[in-house]
């Protein structure tokens, strides 16, 4: 029953929506398919697509597991501070960065230097290595903690290995699946990036592509067209995710006492610069923007005014945020039970199918959903949450399996035979040690819709805009002190719900 | 002084070991045993004072540059390499070519006895495999030290001894020196030429096994070395007192220990436990003789 409860939900969220994209796509035939992948506007955008993941996922990896290997040491703060840029939202990294080191930012304007080539592609490969490198790290790092015990290193290191030949000789190996899972994590979330290249700008890509042709454009073969790319995308990514998900799994069980191998490490002072640079300075940017009579001046007192607020505050602002926080809350609190629901059902398949949907290009699922419940629900707030709902599910699964998976085979059934009714059993001895997991699966939802911007820039219409499409529309619209504004508000309460939680989870585990 | 981070574990510590002997280091867990050999490795750098190594000062000297082969408690072993490559790996890089590191490591399974585990991964093995394979690789680094990390804490009794019984023979071919950390008393006077009681943040007791056993400094020291009993402000170990003899006592407690059996014997002046060969011969409850033959008077501040 509650099996089939889930697969009605996921055919409905995800299946029904691939199926029309394929439907109407399928309608063109195969050669108009690709004809239009060979065209010369869409085979750019793919083209792009493809280059940008591929490098994206080389560096984003490479200096993941640089920080993974260099930080096992590092204080809490140093490491919440590298993962700062997947906490703050996609569009405001791009615009700090464009802020802080583009032409006429405020590198440019103090010291007159500036990143060249930002506002392109190398800026765009440089923003998105600047958020995968986390993703990578976070991966990384899982994976050291779970597979490569302090102990194996030592023993190398007793062994006569240097630091080089354990590297290579026992860390490298042993994180062959980590660092799969890093890299697949970090090429789906580049293919489905689409802020970043929309801040910058000059070079398409398939998200902004999709994003250009059905909001200005009202070309009805333009959208057909973009079907056949968006189902190509979601093939591609399903593909590599599917085989990527059915080789990792294994894992060895962690002895050892923790701690550095040998000594600690002097290189935590260039990760600090590092992350003053990725994340600090474009924020502070942000926020002396937003608080700056008019660009160009400088973020002095003199100058200081809550004017851009103001202004960013007149019109549909208000009803989004309000409207943003609902749809992040109703998603963290329904993702969070159904997930709870799949975990109870221990069916390891529908944690693959989740992970697959997760990685369904956010283009595509608002594409397909658009076609499969246009009529239904219009454009109206709920196509959203649906399209939510199928996106996050993956997100809020991942932390309540872990954290089930940390209990105990023998709690129910220790609670059981003291006594316990089974719905007791699990209210007194499941719940209580896995509320931190479930705040986690709840805060990351509610994080990641809050700043969500590629599929309901796609689907808002009158009436619904997200939070974040009108930050877009503002950014657009040239308006740099209100998009500043309207950036602070966006990423100030939620990284600090995100450290709030990481400090909950710490005080809780220790 | 030996720390983990600002914290210190361990201060005070002066030992000196000479070649081919072996210490124990006795201690409950948190006394700092395991620091206190990662120190001696390299793993960790000493809050204050120095390691010396065959009369050499070790400080900043890389771990894979001293002398030492160390078998841990979790074994270590690479999950990715087999038995045979894991044995070959510290004689590569020693600088031996692949095949004669791999017949260096083929010709010390078979002294071990292990051979037939070469192509095997550690996954594939048994616990007590895995230790015989932790503690090859140990001796193919032909070290000056081996640090034993309580390499026999997750075996069974049986496999217990067939371990630290292999441990003895290939240390006595050797002319190493080892430090053998453990809480487990019967294994540290067995093995051990020295003994250092490690408890309080520092060393309670440098001796002999005898030593350590026959004259414990402390109540403390005395329970992490054997069996003790605190009678009349004294300490009394079971086998210093024998049933028989002119002093009474009501038996309060009997556990078979299979070759002996304890008594936990009531007198007006305390409790005292008195060990006997062979099967109980005495029920709770029942009026007994008994004999005291040796026993230390704690001093008072240490009472």
């Amino acid at each position: 029953m509650r099996t089939a409860l889930v697969l009605v939900l996921l055919a409905a969220l995800v299946g029904a929506p691939l199926v029309a994209l394929a439907r109407v796509a399928g309608e063109r035939g195969w050669s108009a398919a690709f004809d239009t992948l060979t065209s010369l506007e869409t085979g750019t955008a793919v083209r792009n697509t493809l280059v940008l993941a591929v490098v994206v996922t080389v560096l984003g990896c490479a200096c993941g597991t640089a920080v993974a290997l260099t930080t096992r040491d590092a204080g809490r703060w140093l490491r919440l501070a590298l993962l700062l840029p997947v906490l703050v939202p996609e569009f405001v990294l791009g615009f700090g960065w464009s802020q802080a080191y583009g032409p006429s930012g405020f590198a440019d304007d103090l010291l007159g230097v500036e990143v060249p080539g930002l506002l392109g592609p190398v800026g765009i490969v440089l923003v998105l290595t600047v958020h995968a490198v986390p993703l990578a790290y976070l991966a990384v790092a899982a994976g050291l903690a779970v597979r490569a015990e302090p102990d194996l290193e030592r023993a190398a290191r007793a062994s006569g290995a240097g630091p080089f030949v354990v590297l290579q000789t026992v860390l490298l190996p042993l994180l062959r699946l980590p660092l799969l899972a890093a890299g697949v994590l970090v090429f789906v979330t580049t293919v489905n990036s689409f802020a970043i290249p929309q801040v910058l700008g000059g070079y398409p890509t398939m998200t902004t592509l999709v994003y250009a042709d059905l909001n200005l454009s009202a070309d009805p073969d333009a959208f057909g067209q973009l079907t056949t790319v968006a189902l190509a995308m979601a093939a591609l990514v399903l593909v590599v995710v599917g085989l990527a998900d059915t080789v990792l799994g294994s894992s060895v069980v962690r002895t050892g006492t923790p701690g550095a191998v040998a000594g600690r490490s002097r290189r935590h002072w260039f990760l600090g610069a590092y992350t003053v640079f990725a994340i600090g300075l474009p924020m502070l940017v942000v926020l002396g923007v937003s608080i700056t009579r008019g660009p160009g001046l400088a973020p002095v007192p003199a100058n200081w005014t809550l004017a851009n607020y103001v202004t960013a505050f007149a019109g549909p602002t208000w009803p989004a945020l309000l409207r943003t926080l609902l749809l992040a809350v109703l998603a963290a609190a329904i993702l969070t039970v159904l997930s709870g629901l799949v975990v109870s059902l221990r069916r390891p398949v529908l944690g693959t199918v989740l992970t697959l949907c997760f990685a369904v290009p956010g283009s595509a699922l608002a594409v397909g959903t658009l076609i499969a419940y246009g009529r239904l629900l219009g454009t109206s707030a709920a196509i959203i949450l649906v399209v939510y709902l199928a996106k996050l599910w993956a997100v809020a699964y991942r932390p309540v399996l872990a954290g089930v998976d940390r209990l105990g085979a023998d709690l129910v059934p220790a609670a059981r035979s003291s006594g316990a009714r089974p719905f007791t059993a699990v209210r007194t001895v499941v719940l209580p040690p896995l509320s931190t997991a479930l705040a986690t699966a709840a805060g990351l939802v509610f994080v990641l819709a809050s700043h969500e911007l590629t599929m309901s820039s796609i689907l808002y219409g009158p009436g619904s805009q997200t939070f974040a499409v009108v930050v877009l529309n503002q950014q657009q619209l040239g308006d740099v002190g209100a998009s500043a504004a309207l950036s602070v508000v966006l990423t100030a309460p939620l990284a600090l719900l995100a450290v709030l939680l990481l400090r909950g989870a710490r005080a809780r585990t220790s | 002084m030996l720390g983990h981070g600002s914290a210190p574990v361990l201060s005070g510590l002066n030992l000196t070991l000479p070649p081919g002997r072996t210490l124990a280091l006795l201690g409950p867990s948190g006394s700092g045993k395991t620091t206190l050999l990662h120190a001696i490795a390299g793993f960790v750098t000493p809050m204050s004072g120095s390691v010396l190594l065959g009369g050499r000062d070790v400080h900043g000297v890389p771990p894979e540059r001293r002398a030492v082969g160390v078998v841990f408690q979790s074994c270590a072993l690479w999950p990715h390499l087999t038995v045979l490559d894991t044995v070959a790996y510290p004689l590569r890089r020693a600088g031996a070519s692949g095949g004669v590191a791999r017949d260096q490591a083929a010709e010390l399974l078979s002294r071990l006895k292990i051979s037939s585990l070469a192509a095997r991964k550690p996954a594939e093995l048994s616990g007590g495999e895995q230790q015989r394979v932790a503690l090859a690789r140990a001796l193919a680094r032909r070290p000056d030290v081996f640090l034993f990390d309580e390499p026999t804490a997750h075996l069974d009794a049986h496999l217990r001894t067939v371990v630290l019984d292999e441990i003895a023979r290939q240390r006595g071919e050797g002319g190493a020196a080892a430090v053998y950390a453990t809480h487990d008393a019967t294994e540290a006077l067995a093995i051990a030429d020295l003994v250092a009681v490690l408890h309080g943040g520092g060393l309670a007791q440098l001796g002999t096994p005898e030593e350590v056993y026959a004259a414990p400094v402390d109540e403390q020291v005395a329970r992490l070395t054997g069996p003790v009993s605190v009678f009349d402000g004294a300490l009394v170990r079971p086998d210093w007192a024998c049933l028989g003899g002119p002093l009474t006592a009501t038996v309060a407690e009997v556990r078979f220990r299979g070759p002996h059996t304890d008594y936990l014997l009531s007198t007006p002046r305390g409790c005292v436990l008195v060990r006997s060969a062979g099967p109980p011969e005495h029920e709770p409850g029942a009026s007994v003789g008994w004999t005291l033959s040796r026993r230390v008077t704690l001093s008072p501040e240490v009472r």
